[in-house]
């Protein structure tokens, strides 16, 4: 009894210092994904002011991760927020550039896209640190393929802290890196998913198969299929092609949350 | 071989310029010789050049052997008359070895003149001073007009007559009756501001306080006339003669002095070869040689973060630090071949315009959100020779075709080939492909070449759609 009471006590000290705030997000701190089925498992969508990782399955799939962060960051509620592109020489020369005509048929405003390019990905780092301290911008995007040392539990760490400070949301893309330990609030696994062919059997949207694989706020793993409507700016359950299909999987939290067809 | 240049003790041992090399070497044995080089003389006047900006801005090399500083209004930053500011170079000259004629004119040409000759007074120098030619000398030595001073006294409309206007307008010079004004190696800013030290500083944080200052000083002088610098430029004069440059660009107006010390923090951490101080500067000057009408913005009242002047902060501190090229945003350019259709230019040069298309809702991107630079060589494997692809092969991996859509054909720019409205000279027509492989991967595929065009038309993916 005695020992409760002490405990109460030294608790709430500790709770209103205001550190918890990026492991227990309010509601309005969120950015809903745009997928019923998603937002519902995220408990209303990822945390706008934190960090999140984004890996591709395979080595093909750095694309799926790179165009689901910017996609991502495209569902900003403000309309026109600028979005700061980071990468190195080497992510350029790999996988393309980005092309304004492909964004803007994603529901983007290219005006509104600043790219940097650093010469190496301590640059990057420090040039992602300082765009998203700024203010300047509504989303940062680092992408840093490849397995880095320098992206580590501790340059996260201060990626995740400048971001819950500022407001911004930060995304980083790691394409075909192996998964570390980090700061990231969630750590999302893209792979491109075969879309709903057109009339003519023409490829359709954009759809992917998503996991998250790790949440700060202690949400189980799962595995959902969207789909991306540039006309809404928001992703939404991928529509069934007949048949018994699961939409969202996995995670044995809620097994409720199965949705049938 | 001649002697080109030779030093006062060569001189007092009978040495000339233009005595043969062999004649020299048998009178003074162990004369010591160095081959002529005019580059590093000019370099060495450009380098005392530079130096001398602690005077007056307005500095104007005369080789091969002079430099003009025009330091009207200079003086009495420097002591009560000309002496001071003579010594002073003087001094810092004698410091590195050199020597130097120093002459005081109202005039270039005069001021010139007197340093050539060693004259104190113009009327004592010779005729040659004109510089009109060997001819013009001659003849004017031969009517006994030896000196200038001769001439000032003869009238000056038959002197034309006889020897052209040039003549005259030399000599008019020459006698201080005319001033034409130098022409400085660069172009004076509209404001600048300068410190000098009589002890010369060294510590970087002192220099920076110092920088700071000039900065306050220098938006003073902005705001009085309404304008916001676009470029600064930082000299830091070091007390051996040497100059260090540091110029940051902004992408807008500014006059906020904590904006451009984080500026200039930036530029001093990105320079190649840091900034050595050795003994210390004795003078900072900053100038602004762009600037640009900036009115006053209210600030409202609640505090509302100004994301726009955020975001120009911002871009201008990743320009300073990683170059101005290596932040850039997009330009859309009338062109119907992808690869020109959009453009990168620097974030700082100016907004990015253009007016991208969207889709109708329901209709899949047209366009891939990844482009390569260099359209990458793939081999493909078509059910028909000039029908859609099948499968193909890129980066050692195989991707089975499961859906596609096209062609979407795009005729070559025949305009911008030369005689390409000829058959066969325009370029080759691009049928492009949308195709997604079975694990839902999503490709921009094209046929370089019709059939009909060439035999063997090459494929290439060009991009990647999300």
């Amino acid at each position: 009894m005695n020992n409760e009471v002490i405990l109460s006590d030294i608790s709430s000290p500790l709770l209103a210092r205001g550190n918890w705030r990026e492991y227990q997000p309010n509601k309005q701190d969120l950015l809903p994904v745009g997928a019923p089925a998603v937002d519902d498992r995220l408990q209303g969508g990822i945390v706008r002011n934190g960090l999140h990782e984004f890996f591709g399955a395979q080595k093909g799939d750095a694309i799926a991760a790179a165009a689901f962060a910017l996609l991502l960051a495209l569902r900003l509620p403000e309309l026109g927020a600028r979005i700061f592109w980071i990468s190195g020489d080497k992510e350029r020369q790999g996988s393309g550039r980005l092309y304004p005509p492909g964004l803007a048929e994603l529901g983007g405003n290219p005006a509104k896209m600043i790219l940097v390019q650093a010469a190496n990905l301590r640059d990057a780092l420090r040039a992602t640190a300082d765009s998203i301290r700024s203010k300047a911008a509504g989303a940062v995007i680092l992408e840093a393929q490849g397995n880095a040392k320098l992206i580590d539990l501790t340059s996260t760490r201060r990626l995740a802290l400048a971001a819950a400070e500022s407001g911004v949301l930060a995304l980083l893309v790691r394409g075909d890196a192996v998964p570390m330990p980090s700061a990231a609030s969630t750590r999302w696994q893209i792979r491109s998913a075969p879309s709903l062919p057109l009339p003519g059997n023409a490829p359709g949207l954009a759809t992917f198969d998503i996991s998250l694989l790790r949440h700060r706020g202690g949400i189980a793993p799962f595995t959902a299929k969207v789909t991306w409507d540039h006309a809404t700016r928001s992703f939404h359950d991928t529509p069934l092609s007949g048949g018994f299909s699961t939409v969202v999987t996995g995670g044995e939290a809620d097994p409720e949350l199965r949705i049938q067809a | 071989m001649r002697i080109a240049a030779c030093d006062s003790a060569a001189l007092g041992l009978g040495l000339m310029l233009g005595t043969a090399l062999a004649d020299a070497r048998a009178r003074v044995p162990e004369l010591a010789v160095f081959d002529h080089d005019p580059a590093a003389d000019i370099e060495l006047l450009g380098w005392l050049a530079d130096g001398c900006e602690r005077y007056t801005p307005a500095c104007m090399l005369d080789p091969p052997q002079g430099l003009l500083l025009d330091i009207t209004g200079c003086v009495h930053l420097f002591g009560e008359d000309e002496a001071v500011l003579a010594k002073d170079l003087k001094a810092r000259l004698r410091r590195h070895g050199l020597s130097g004629r120093l002459a005081l004119g109202a005039t270039p040409d005069s001021a010139r003149a007197k340093a050539k000759y060693a004259k104190a007074a113009i009327g004592a120098l010779p005729v040659e001073a004109l510089e009109s030619g060997d001819k013009v000398h001659q003849a004017l030595r031969r009517a006994g007009l030896k000196s200038i001073g001769d001439l000032a006294k003869r009238p000056r409309t038959p002197l034309a007559a006889r020897f052209g206007k040039a003549v005259v307008i030399k000599l008019a010079r020459l006698l201080e009756e005319e001033d034409p004004r130098i022409i400085p190696r660069r172009s004076l800013p509209a404001i600048h501001t300068a410190q000098n030290f009589a002890e010369p500083v060294s510590r970087t944080n002192d220099v920076l306080a110092t920088i700071e200052q000039l900065a306050g000083a220098a938006a003073v002088q902005l705001r009085e006339r309404g304008q916001g610098g676009r470029r600064f430029e930082v000299s830091l004069f070091r007390s051996d003669g040497h100059v260090a440059r540091l110029g940051v660009d902004t992408g807008g107006p500014t006059r906020d002095s904590s904006l451009l010390m984080r500026l200039i923090r930036e530029r001093i951490d990105a320079l190649a070869d840091p900034l050595d101080p050795g003994f210390g500067y004795d003078l900072i000057r900053l100038a602004v040689p762009l600037a640009e009408t900036l009115t006053s913005v209210q600030v409202g009242l609640e505090q509302k973060v100004d994301t726009d002047a955020e975001a120009v902060a911002l871009i201008d501190r990743l320009s300073v630090r990683l170059g101005a090229d290596r932040v850039r945003h997009f330009h859309a350019r009338d062109s119907h071949i992808p690869e020109r259709a959009a453009l990168e230019r620097a974030a700082q040069s100016g907004a990015s315009h253009g007016d991208w298309q969207t889709p109708q809702p329901g209709e899949p991107a047209m366009r891939p959100l990844r482009l390569f630079e260099t359209p990458q060589a793939i081999e493909v494997m078509a059910s028909i020779p000039d029908g859609p692809p099948r499968q193909f092969r890129w980066r050692r991996n195989l991707y089975q075709i499961i859906s596609f859509e096209g062609p979407e054909r795009m005729a070559p720019e025949w305009w911008r080939h030369k005689r390409g409205y000829e058959a066969g000279n325009g370029g080759l027509t691009r049928d492009y492909y949308r195709v997604e492989d079975k694990e839902g991967n999503r490709f921009w595929l094209f046929r370089r070449g019709l059939y009909d065009e060439t035999e063997s038309p090459c494929w290439y993916l060009h991009g990647l759609f999300a």
